[in-house]
């Protein structure tokens, strides 16, 4: 190779932000579709089925309560150990319920509730597309005229916006039950105290704040673990490929979303 | 050729993959009723050719006229309403495999009609009678040999009595009694239903033995689409080799042919 | 497609003429069933069929079905080609009771 390598690398990067905005450009068009749909499809006569939704909410939704509630239960408990280990410093443990009450909702909820679900349904949303479109089923779907995006992303789409925010207001429940019952034992706060004291510190906005957030989590696992799934073109390794990456672009995505979005928000 | 029977009217059409030329000035026609054999070495076009013919690509230039309708021009909601005539059966089948045999067979039915449920089951029913599938209708995909798979596709793609089967390497894959069984449902399905059949295939017995009119790919390039007897005869060197399954015998330019082992080491 | 309903004591006749398709053959089904609903023995004339997909021949079926249960006599009459070919391709031919004509059954009914 002749080229310089300074040269060499600037076209690399030139041409990996390429592909970057080919892909949110992709991914954007994907996501009007699922909502085209979603929205017109009835008068189109070709709606999305509400039976194919229910599935699809029991898939990513309900089969994740229990995986969220621990990780959820295990991450409020942390909260409050780390609180109040840190506020013992200043002589202010008292106030750990806010503490925890706050960044339970509108931070560690919406997060841990997408990432895991990315984690559990993103992979499994590529895989599923991927190895149908290495089987062909995608084009039969196509010739029978069905549209794919229509039959799969649409009602995987309204799962998601419909089971995530109810998956995070559990996982905030269940983390906040956490918390109290770690603090009943350190600090003998009985534990309808402390969820008195988070409802007097919880403001409505607060519980929104998380709710809007696991609506945009909930659009970017679907739109990654699909995409994904459409783009595979060889094989079972190109399946196995687009799982890591949904998982790992979901997961990135999330946060990046996460702090883009704390950060509009919360100044 | 009267061109109001023309089930399938090619022509001119260019594609490419990328910026690689696949097909190239492709134009043939198959009237309604006819089956037309796709045969071609390997790598010569005949999957991209059936791809375009089912409107899965837009090609670079050309029409392809199905059913009296240019399908490159078509609107989504025309083309929804054409693909009512249309059935595919997919190389692997392409059953869903999250679904049994018969939800596979009775969903083009849900998707397109508003019959009654026990009209769709019998329907769906009526289909693996035909293709020797009775009593399958329970099992999943996943449960079913090649050949079985191959067949339950193929009611599938008959289930809404279509006017255009196409059907991609039916025999690819199966033992010989299979495959001549298949072939035999072809003949049947033309002949009750009128039906226009194309089928890819490498198959020469197969071929010979289903098609009214073969087109013969190569490179990207017709050789020829004529009738049985007229490729049987034809004297064209390319078309003999395939007929005869001579391997292909070029002439060796010494020169060229070590540039190209040895290109980018010296 | 068209539906005539005649009476031909003991027989009702449901006569189906024109394209007996997606569109069409629910309309036939409807026909065939209400007819077996007042226990009359069906004849399914279906000279005048132009086309029959496998629709058609389904609601045939069920209409056969249905008056197996009852005990009732179900039989076609004048199968006109083109449908003749559909029932041919799933061997219905060997299964449906059929009649040349109208005329034919009436004959042997007396
Ligand atoms: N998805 C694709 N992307 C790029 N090139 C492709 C793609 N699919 C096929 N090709 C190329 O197009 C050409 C024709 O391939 P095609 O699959 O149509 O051949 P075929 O006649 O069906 O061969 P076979 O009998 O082996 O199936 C080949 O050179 C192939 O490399
Ligand atoms: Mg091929």
């Amino acid at each position: 190779m002749t080229l310089n390598p300074l040269l060499s690398f600037v076209s690399q990067v030139g041409q990996r932000s390429l592909q970057s905005v080919r892909e949110v450009g992709y991914h954007a068009a994907l996501l009007a579709e699922a909502f085209y749909w979603l929205l017109f499809g009835h008068w189109r006569r070709q709606p999305v089925r509400l039976g194919a939704v229910f599935k699809e909410a029991v898939g990513v939704g309900v089969n994740a309560i229990p995986i969220v509630a621990l990780a959820s239960f295990a991450t409020g408990m942390m909260l409050a150990i780390q609180g109040i280990y840190t506020l013992r410093t200043f002589g202010a443990e008292g106030q750990v319920v806010l503490g925890i009450a706050l960044s339970v909702t509108r931070e560690f909820a919406p997060l841990i509730t997408g990432i895991f679900v990315a984690g559990r349904s993103g992979s499994a949303i590529a895989a599923r597309i991927g190895t149908m479109q290495i089987s062909q089923e995608i084009d039969a779907l196509r010739v029978i005229g069905i549209n794919p995006v229509r039959y799969l992303v649409a009602p995987l789409l309204a799962a998601m916006l419909l089971t995530l925010p109810a998956l995070t207001i559990l996982s905030s429940l269940v983390a906040l039950f956490g918390g109290a019952l770690y603090c009943a034992g350190e600090l003998s706060l009985p534990i309808d105290i402390f969820f008195a004291r988070t409802f007097e510190v919880l403001v409505a906005d607060d519980v929104i704040h998380g709710v809007l957030k696991s609506f945009i989590f909930a659009v970017i696992v679907t739109l990654i673990g699909a995409g994904n799934g459409f783009n595979v073109s060889a094989g079972a390794e190109g399946v196995g490929q687009a799982t890591t990456r949904a998982v790992v672009l979901g997961c990135i995505g999330i946060i990046l979303a996460d702090m883009v979005f704390t950060f509009l928000t919360s100044r | 050729m009267n061109s109001t029977d023309l089930a399938i009217d090619v022509s001119h059409l260019v594609t490419h993959y990328g910026s690689r030329k696949i097909l190239d000035d492709i134009s043939f026609q198959a009237r309604q009723g006819e089956i037309m054999v796709i045969m071609g070495g390997s790598g010569s076009g005949k999957s991209t050719l059936l791809r375009h013919l089912l409107g899965l690509h837009q090609p670079t230039s050309g029409s392809i006229r199905l059913l009296g309708k240019d399908i490159t021009q078509l609107s989504a909601d025309e083309m929804y309403d054409l693909r009512k005539n249309m059935g595919v059966a997919f190389q692997g089948g392409a059953l869903f495999n999250s679904m049994t045999v018969g939800e596979n067979v009775e969903l083009p039915l849900r998707e397109h009609t508003r019959l009654d449920e026990n009209t769709m089951r019998i329907m769906s029913r009526m289909k693996l009678e035909v293709v020797n599938l009775a009593g399958f209708e329970n099992l999943m995909p996943s449960e079913l040999s090649g050949g079985m798979i191959k067949r339950a596709a193929l009611a599938r793609a008959i289930v809404m009595d279509p006017r255009l089967l196409f059907f991609d390497e039916p025999s690819a894959g199966l033992d010989p009694v299979v495959s001549a069984e298949l072939d035999e449902l072809i003949l049947i399905l033309r002949d009750a239903m009128n039906m226009t059949i194309v089928v890819v295939t490498h198959e020469l017995e197969s071929a010979f033995k289903i098609a009214d009119r073969i087109t013969v790919l190569d490179q990207g390039r017709i050789l020829m689409s004529d009738t049985v007897a007229a490729v049987r005869a034809s004297t064209n060197e390319r078309i003999q080799s395939l007929l005869n399954r001579t391997p292909r015998n070029e002439a060796i330019n010494p020169d060229e042919y070590m540039e190209r082992l040895t290109r980018e080491i010296f | 497609m068209d539906i005539q309903i005649e009476d031909r004591p003991p027989y009702k006749v449901v006569r189906l003429s024109g394209d007996v398709d997606l569109h069409s053959s629910p309309r036939a089904r409807e026909a065939i069933l209400d007819c077996l609903k007042q226990k009359a023995p069906l004849l399914v004339d279906l000279s005048a069929v132009s086309y029959m997909d496998s629709s058609g021949v389904s609601s045939l079926v069920e209409g056969y079905q249905t008056a197996k249960k009852q005990g009732l006599e179900f039989a076609l009459v004048a199968v006109a080609q083109s449908a003749m070919n559909v029932l041919k391709l799933a061997r219905l031919d060997k299964v449906f009771p059929i009649h040349a004509s109208l005329d034919e059954r009436m004959a042997q009914q007396r």
